[in-house]
């Protein structure tokens, strides 16, 4: 007896500490994916939903468990005789079929109603086409005069759009399923190969709104991830004046120059920069169906005006200069965001690290022997085996692609 | 102290263990060769201590030996047909791949009838018993496999013979042997006395022509016609003209039962074209295509001609040559109000190997294709 209130007693413990840790964790303060903050009139049809429907499950799972405990404990087997069988009580049976039935209706009701409104599709003002791949989003901006889109632009791991604007998501997938998702703008949505899937994104002020691929879609799925950056209007249109300007190159004989051939002679194979031209002023075009088994690499036109790189999974920006983008009010934000990443602000420890040996520090299937499955081609960054000297000219070339 | 079949599995173990650990030091580590060794080590191990707990399971004195142990088994083809798997593994791994694969099949099968049989061959001291036991346990699945190979052999024989006779032969062969087919049938079932071995005989000896018929034109080839089109690909050349086409429209089914899955709806009305697409509420003069990404684009032509949609892709250097070709693909010609889908990935920048556009012959109209 003693031995078993003793089991009890540590039992109880160890229950409370897992429901302590389950609930600390709730506290959290740095928690970007929180989806119990929406920024957004989609992600607050959702939350206002959560809020309807998670007091009913919680009561409803409260009395369930309760009851189920409560008839484990009280009816236990302790030796006695099985008690008279019943078959059958009308009443009860029907009074646990209705109150469900009302629950359900209620719950229901309001549910189709956010699913017929987070479908809408009528009202769209913005279209960002979103292709997933092993492991990083490529963004397409197709042709909108009206928003200063005169040409195509093209970008990854961080999507770009003007803050207060119904934005139609257009998805789909180059290789395997991926789920596109922001939890503060909205809920998250399938990227199939094939098809078409629509998603809204909305934000009501600017800023930077962190997401991540929600469905296993491989090695690195957990380092897929994205970032939906809101701007106002005003600078939205900077931002596209910006990407689609002239490429400037570097200045002769400068470290920045000579990274500039690194760059034709080795990444220009997978990664386009639009206005790039060869030494014999052929434009450079990428070919990375040649090489990578998606048939497309990141285009790095303006690299340094992202903050992310390699899948988002790490930023472009130092710890500082990160955090002064992220901690910025909503009126700061634009201009901090817009001036992109200056050498002192350049997180280089990082980005050398990516372009020493890529594999090392994201996992990507890319052991040249192994590479049979995909008829020899790589499903992301290989290691380049690029010499510190290539590395320095390559990080001072990037620094200029702003 | 160890049975004999301990001392085989144990020294298997054993022998496994030294393999992995050669394995791990000599050979690049491979985790599929580790686990195969690693689980090699612990089948052989636990089999060991199986057969060492029973000592083989034999009796230990001649007086609790059932009836079944004092039986001379009968002769077994088993063993025979194992160790022709095994050869034609070793063929296959220094050869073809699909050997090596044909060779496992036979052990695979060798060696659960010899398993069978040998179960069997000691139930009881009686051998009709014996037999009716294996026949129960071993029919269910044997019958089957047995009927697939045959019938699989047929039809591939069959399908040989047709594909290298001359179109009007086969037409006539078709009706020979379905009048013989029926004919036998016929005495079948009219005929008791046509029952027996010699409806096996003439069915065996047909079989056996088959097959042998079979295997001579497959080794033949097909008929010149045919090999002539393959290898000019006739059947991938698309006439993407305003005309009918002779082999490209034959048969075309205008009718798209999938559809929740394409890019764009590219739709043909009173002359002009426009583009539908997903997400974009009103109809556009453009498409906007993934680079490198297959996609669906669906004709829908409300046109009173027949009409076909061809995607201008660019050009494209042939070989060594340096001359330039136009790309294109279209859909087969489109009645009424009807349908036809296109599957596209293109690989390039529609402003690096572009324009690209969707065009219908005849119609003074096109759809701009962007691939950013």
């Amino acid at each position: 007896m003693k031995k078993i209130k003793s089991l009890s007693r540590r039992s109880v413990t160890t229950l409370l500490a897992v429901f302590g840790v389950a609930a600390l964790a709730g506290c959290a303060q740095n928690a970007p994916q929180d989806t119990f903050v929406p920024k957004g009139p989609n992600a607050d049809m959702i939350h206002d939903l959560n809020l309807l429907v998670f007091p009913i499950a919680g009561v409803v799972g409260l009395i369930v468990i309760g009851l189920i405990v409560y008839t484990l404990f009280k009816f236990r087997d302790r030796g006695q005789p099985i008690p008279k069988q019943t078959h059958g009580k009308p009443a009860l049976e029907i009074t646990l079929t209705i109150i469900p039935a009302l629950i359900l209706s209620v719950v229901g009701v309001f549910t189709f109603r956010a699913v017929f409104d987070l479908a809408e599709d009528k009202d769209t003002e913005f279209i960002i086409n979103v292709t997933g791949q092993q492991w990083w989003w490529e963004f397409d901006y197709p042709i909108q005069e009206e928003y200063g889109i005169t040409q195509p632009i093209i970008t990854s791991g961080q999507m770009v759009f003007p803050v207060g604007t119904k934005v139609m998501l257009r998805e789909t997938s180059r290789d395997v399923i991926h789920s596109f998702w922001i939890p503060a703008l909205n809920g998250k949505k399938d990227a199939v190969p094939g098809r078409i899937h629509l998603l809204r994104m909305e934000a009501d002020e600017p800023g930077i709104y962190a997401g991540q691929c929600a469905e296993f879609c491989g090695l690195s799925h957990a380092n897929m991830r994205m970032e939906a950056v809101a701007l106002s209007k005003e600078d939205f249109a900077k931002w596209v004046q910006n990407q689609l300007a002239e490429y400037q190159p570097p200045a002769k004989d400068t470290l920045a120059e000579a990274g500039e051939t690194v760059f034709l002679n080795q990444c220009v194979r997978c990664h386009q920069v639009n206005g790039l031209k060869r030494a014999d002023g052929t434009p450079a075009i990428a070919a990375p169906e040649d090489n990578v088994y998606s048939g497309a690499a990141p285009n790095l036109t303006r690299f340094m005006t992202r903050n992310t790189f390699a899948g988002a999974i790490f930023d472009l920006a130092n710890k500082k200069c990160r955090a002064d983008v992220w901690g910025a009010s909503s009126s700061e934000f634009g201009a901090k965001y817009l001036a992109g990443v200056t050498e002192e602000c350049l997180n280089t420890s990082d980005l050398r690290a990516w372009l020493r040996n890529a594999p090392a520090v994201k996992p990507m299937y890319a052991n040249p022997s192994k590479l049979e499955p995909t008829d020899g081609k790589y499903r992301g960054m290989p290691n380049l085996n690029l010499t510190e000297d290539d590395i320095d000219k390559l990080v001072a070339y990037l620094l200029t692609l702003r | 102290m160890f049975t004999t079949a301990s001392k085989y599995f144990l020294g298997l173990a054993t022998a496994a263990v030294a393999a992995l650990v050669l394995y791990l030091l000599f050979v690049i580590p491979n985790d599929l060769g580790a686990i195969v060794f690693g689980a090699l080590v612990v089948v052989g191990g636990t089999i060991a201590g199986i057969t060492l707990f029973n000592r083989d399971g034999d009796a230990d004195t001649i007086e609790d030996a059932t009836g079944a142990a004092a039986q001379p088994v009968g002769n077994s083809m088993w063993p025979l047909v194992c160790a022709l798997g095994f050869a034609l593994m070793v063929v296959g791994l220094s050869s073809v791949a699909m050997v090596f694969l044909i060779g496992l099949g036979v052990v695979a099968v060798g060696a659960a009838e010899w398993l069978i049989q040998d179960w069997a061959d000691s139930a009881s001291a009686d051998s009709k018993f014996n037999n009716f036991i294996r026949e129960r346990a071993i029919s269910p699945l044997e019958l089957p496999v047995l009927a697939s190979l045959i019938g699989g052999a047929i039809a591939f024989s069959f399908s040989r013979i047709m594909l290298a006779m001359d179109k009007s032969a086969g037409a006539v062969l078709f009706i020979v042997i379905s009048s013989v087919v029926l004919l036998v049938g016929f005495l079948v079932a009219f005929k008791p006395s046509f029952r027996g071995k010699m409806i096996a005989t003439i069915c065996t000896l047909a079989g056996i022509a088959l097959i042998a018929g079979g295997v001579a034109t497959a080794l033949s080839g097909e008929r010149a016609e045919l090999a002539e089109a393959s290898a000019e690909g006739h059947y991938m050349h698309k006439d993407c003209g305003e005309e009918e086409s002779k082999y490209f429209d034959k048969e075309a089914n205008n009718r798209v039962p999938l559809r929740s899955g394409v890019t764009a709806t590219i739709v043909l009305e009173d002359g002009k074209l426009r583009a539908e697409m997903i997400g974009y509420p009103e109809p556009q003069n453009f498409v906007v295509i993934p680079k490198s990404n297959d996609v669906s684009v669906l004709f829908r032509n409300k046109d009173a001609e027949n009409r076909r949609m061809v995607a201008n892709l660019g050009t494209e250097t042939v070989g060594e040559t340096g001359v330039e070709e136009k790309l294109y693909t279209c859909t087969q010609l489109t009645g009424k109000n009807q349908e036809n889908v296109l599957v596209l990935n293109i690989k390039k920048q529609s402003s690096v190997a572009g324009p690209y556009t969707f065009t219908v012959p005849g119609i003074d109209d096109s759809i701009e294709v962007v691939v950013p």
